[in-house]
């Protein structure tokens, strides 16, 4: 990844950071809430691999949290993990496999949403598990609208590595 | 031919996998570290300390692109809100009107209620506490960050301790209470909403009088508890803060602030209050500016 690669990436992390916290969490659909940042997360993570995402995962969680006054690191820490799997995804099955977007949004809404659940209730904070489990359907079903246009517009604006950049720790024969 | 030499060309070093595995590996570790330590800090002094001083500085810096995003949504929003209020205008303007003569009615006798109420208060050297909204300044600011999705029941705004605002600061908007003021920074704030599981406030039916604690209940819904069976709530009542009823334990609410109105009433052989369900009348979850009620001054 060049720094030019990266100032983007932080650029398209960081007004998606913008626009979730101002614009999108004030859109509720059934007690949903469409969730750009990691659609966008998991554009990038599958482009660029599970250490880029991770580290994109970690900065635009502390925009979250610093920008909602939310406890610093909550966000971060789930986002981390999330731009961490969805980049090992992209590295190893996922790649050149149309499908990996959709599949990984709808996968990373249910873990992230879980995820925050259990941060939350570890911290003795508000930890709605039947609102959680009730906005689950529509939260996947918004993020996989979100998914087609935005990983496009990543995908524009951050040409996919070569696969000597990606880790291949698996390698696809044939 | 076959005979000559041929030299080999040299193999590509093959790439290290276990050294980037390792150093993948060990970069999310570092995160997630610093992310819990992150976590640790705020969540042991989450009003006070360089973390905090940090996070508002942050606050402050970002809130320019906030608003720029805010304002760039705005015509969308309103696009939408139009379009959305058009297919409901008629039954809302019955609805409206409706309102409007009951609120007339009662504005009438409160104006003759309170011209007694005063001269009886004069002739009786009445000491009381502050009241809403006489007794306050109100700090007007917008809603930087809104609650967004189930877990978000705070939201930031953009004044601080720079314009007056104090930790406990009840908040409310135009239509009713919001919540109240848990956390300062010097230019922002951050507001915990009366629907998250821990506000609780006190609250009066204005129609029957009966005093009862407003507050999540278990279904998400807000909810006013304590009620007795005996006592007797109406669908359609007005529930308003109950304020101080003993000086010792003094409420964060001053009285008289509009919280909602009674949705539903029920009762169960098993339950020992009533069941009473509470509209807020304040739309938590889209608001763009709020008040914060800051007390004109100290009163011993």
């Amino acid at each position: 990844m060049t720094l030019g690669d990266g100032v983007k990436a932080a650029a398209v992390l960081f007004v998606a950071a913008i626009a979730q916290v101002s614009i999108f969490s004030q859109i509720h659909v059934f007690g949903a809430v469409p969730d750009v940042l990691l659609v966008t997360l998991v554009a990038f993570a599958l482009l660029r691999g599970s250490v880029a995402g991770a580290v994109g995962g970690f900065f635009a969680g502390l925009l979250v949290d610093t920008a909602t006054l939310g406890t610093l690191g909550l966000t971060s820490l789930v986002l981390t993990l999330a731009g961490y799997w969805i980049g090992r995804y992209g590295e190893t099955t996922g790649r050149d496999r149309a499908h990996a977007p959709f599949l990984s949004v709808a996968v990373v809404t249910v873990l992230y949403q879980f995820g925050l659940l259990v941060v939350h209730f570890v911290l003795g904070e508000s930890a709605p598990g039947g609102a959680v489990v009730r906005s689950l359907v529509p939260a996947i079903l918004l993020n996989l609208i979100l998914t087609a246009p935005l990983y496009a517009l990543v995908r524009r604006l951050l040409r996919p590595s070569e696969p000597a950049e990606l880790s291949a720790e698996v390698q696809l024969l044939g | 031919m076959l005979a000559s030499s041929v030299q080999r060309s040299k193999s590509t070093p093959y790439p290290s996998k276990a050294r980037s595995a390792l150093i993948r590996r060990a970069v999310v570790v570092v995160l997630v570290f610093v992310a819990l330590a992150l976590i640790t800090v705020a969540f042991r002094s989450p009003t006070s300390g360089p973390l905090h001083s940090v996070q508002g500085a942050g606050s402050t810096a970002l809130r320019p692109f906030q608003v720029a995003a805010t304002r760039i949504a705005q015509p969308f929003r309103d696009g939408y809100d139009y379009v959305a209020s058009l297919s409901s205008a008629k039954s809302q303007l019955k609805h409206e009107k409706a309102l409007y003569l009951e609120a007339r009615k009662e504005a009438i006798a409160n104006s003759a209620a309170a011209v007694n109420a005063k001269q009886l208060e004069r002739q009786l050297h009445f000491v009381q506490g502050r009241k809403f909204p006489g007794g306050y300044n109100a700090v007007n600011t917008a809603v930087i960050s809104p609650p967004g999705g189930p877990f978000a029941h705070s939201l930031a705004i953009a004044a601080g301790s720079a314009n007056g605002v104090r930790r406990d600061s009840p908040v409310v908007s135009g239509d009713g209470l919001v919540g109240i003021v848990t956390n300062v920074f010097p230019n922002s704030a951050k507001v915990t909403l009366l629907t998250d599981p821990n506000s609780f406030a006190a609250a009066l039916d204005l129609h029957t009088r009966v005093r009862g604690m407003v507050h999540t209940g278990p279904s998400g819904t807000l909810i006013l508890d304590q009620v007795a069976k005996n006592l007797r709530v109406k669908k359609n009542d007005v529930l308003v803060t109950a304020g101080t009823r003993t000086a010792r334990y003094p409420d964060l609410y001053p009285a008289g602030i509009p919280i909602g109105r009674v949705t539903s009433v029920g009762a169960t052989d098993t339950a020992v209050y009533l069941q009473v369900q509470v509209q807020p009348f304040a739309n938590l979850g889209s608001l763009t500016g709020v008040s914060v009620l800051v007390p004109k001054k100290t009163h011993r």
